[in-house]
């Protein structure tokens, strides 16, 4: 598949998006999209199935703006799609039922991030033990930087006193 | 009557640290299987975003043993394509070469262990034996057995000159005509294919559902293999032969093990004899933009995959990577159950998992 079909079998599926093409280091093709809507992932994950694609994994961030986003990375036969929605209330529409292969990224964005994959189908922990609270990527301070947290630009009891992240 | 069946999460038959239930009827046959994750997560995602660009080339090899030389591989790959760097050739072929020889030693322990679970001491020594010359090869030209530091930023760290490409000639001399004669056992050995023939099944279907990739995708008959599909480095010109297997058992992965071992060989060996001239890396600090990337390499467990978002500083704003076991641990679930108890450990060998760079 290259990214002019994949573009075409998008196209009455999703409403206001935006691709463009890319490639490796290696001519290989990458695609990224960026949906309006985050519920049209949903549309996404249909597709890839469709020509016996898969989900490789998601990576979730948090914004400056406290707003989170995520891409999930999909390969259909060697193209990876890389797929970003935006989200401002913590929570976004599981493809877990579509793509098991989203099962385990999705898991992780909700512990890690504290973003909630709607309709997932496990509420069990991944990883971090039920002590420790959703959302560590998003607050926790890293043991290491505990330990060597001192530099010049970056002092951490200063920004924890400010409450600063 | 039910039983639960509790393995680890500290136990002598595993490598790390993992907690499987397994739930079992009066057959002893699997009905359920619950893993529990988490024990060797180290947080290393947060801990890359305050460590500079530099620094995190070191950090991804210790992401864990087995896979040390692929993390640094795609590392640095990400960071060359966002500053627009094209590595010399002959830093591209001794990349392929580090990671090429650490998959034949990978792929050897892996059915050396299976030899082990399966009782087949004579086959798990023969197999250990012949990983063990490539194990001192390691030693010898990259000065570990695990570690082999052979990635930079922009290239490589070491070079080959004449005495130690005749050491990887001689090396491969003996193990080639080994791992032939082993493969050959492995595919007709009457003990071994007892305990692996239609065990720890997972279905092409349930194979692609999962994402599953690697051996684990190849027996089911599902070519996934990024050096095949998307190539990197040398892998175009090199064309990798793609083992598949239809069995969809441990004994098919094991199989595919070997087959991928066989063309390491082979491709070791074309490149070390035919060397490209030049330089082994490009004299330039790596001015990386804002931007963000995606790569992808073959680890002998199979796919490994980078994002990497900059911001125009020297650090990583953030890093993401996902390794074969993550999608391949899933698997498991679909491979135990209906399989008896005393499979288990054979099954989940058959995936050969890394815990350690799955929960990084």
């Amino acid at each position: 598949m290259n990214i002019e079909e994949l573009n075409n079998a998008l196209k009455t599926k999703l409403s206001l998006y935006e691709i463009k093409e890319d490639q490796d280091s290696y001519a290989n093709l990458i695609a990224w999209i960026k949906l309006k809507e985050k519920k049209e992932i949903e549309a996404i994950a249909k597709t890839v199935k469709a020509y016996h694609g898969r989900c490789v994994v998601a990576t979730c961030y948090q914004n400056d703006d406290s707003t989170h986003s995520i891409i999930y990375h999909f390969d259909i036969d060697g193209l990876l799609v890389n797929v970003q929605i935006d989200t401002d209330n913590k929570a976004f529409h599981s493809i877990a039922s579509i793509l098991p292969s989203a099962n385990w990224a999705e898991r992780e964005i909700r512990e890690m991030y504290d973003v909630e994959p709607v309709g997932h189908p496990c509420k069990d922990r991944l990883f971090l033990d039920y002590s420790i609270a959703k959302g560590v990527l998003n607050d926790y301070i890293p043991f290491s930087k505990l330990s060597v947290g001192i530099t010049p630009n970056d002092i951490l009891w200063e920004k924890v006193n400010k409450g600063e992240k | 009557m039910k039983e639960q069946i509790k393995i680890g999460p500290f136990h002598p038959e595993l490598e790390e640290s993992v907690y499987f239930k397994l739930t079992a009827n009066e057959d002893k046959v699997i009905t359920d299987v619950e893993v529990i994750n988490g024990f060797i997560h180290r947080g290393m995602e947060s801990l890359i975003t305050s460590k500079n660009f530099m620094q995190n080339l070191i950090l991804t090899e210790r992401v864990c043993s087995l896979c040390s030389n692929n993390h640094p591989f795609a590392y640095a790959l990400a960071i060359e394509k966002l500053a627009k760097i094209e590595v010399p050739r002959r830093a591209e072929a001794l990349r392929v070469i580090a990671d090429e020889v650490k998959r034949v030693a990978s792929n050897l322990f892996n059915v050396a262990m299976l030899a082990h679970l399966t009782h087949s001491h004579e086959l798990m020594k023969e197999a250990m034996k012949t990983r063990e010359y490539m194990q001192d090869l390691k030693e010898i030209i990259w000065g570990n057995r695990m570690d082999m530091s052979a990635n930079q930023l922009t290239g490589v760290k070491y070079d080959l000159d004449e005495e130690k490409i005749k050491l990887i000639n001689e090396t491969l001399k003996k193990v080639e005509p080994k791992v032939k004669i082993l493969a050959e056992k492995f595919e007709n050995d009457e003990q071994l294919r007892s305990r692996t023939v239609g065990v720890g099944i997972l279905s092409k279907e349930k194979a692609l559902d999962l994402g599953v990739t690697g051996p684990v995708a190849r027996g089911s008959g599902i070519n996934n293999d990024v050096r095949s599909k998307a190539p990197y480095s040398l892998y175009g010109e090199l064309k990798p032969k793609v083992t598949l297997r239809e069995g969809c058992d441990v004994h098919s992965r094991a199989m595919v093990r070997f087959g991928d071992a066989m063309e390491a060989i082979r491709m070791v060996k074309e490149l070390v004899n035919n060397l490209p001239e030049g330089s082994t890396y490009v004299e330039k600090k790596p001015q990386v933009p804002a931007g963000e990337t995606t790569v992808r390499v073959e680890a002998p467990r199979g796919e490994l995959i980078y994002y990497l978002q900059t911001d125009g500083s020297q650090k990583p704003k953030r890093m993401r990577w996902k390794v074969p076991t993550y999608t391949n641990w899933e698997a498991l679930k679909v491979m135990l159950e209906d399989d008896k108890v005393e499979n288990a450990t054979i099954i989940v060998n058959s995936i050969d998992p890394c815990i350690s760079c799955t929960e990084r």
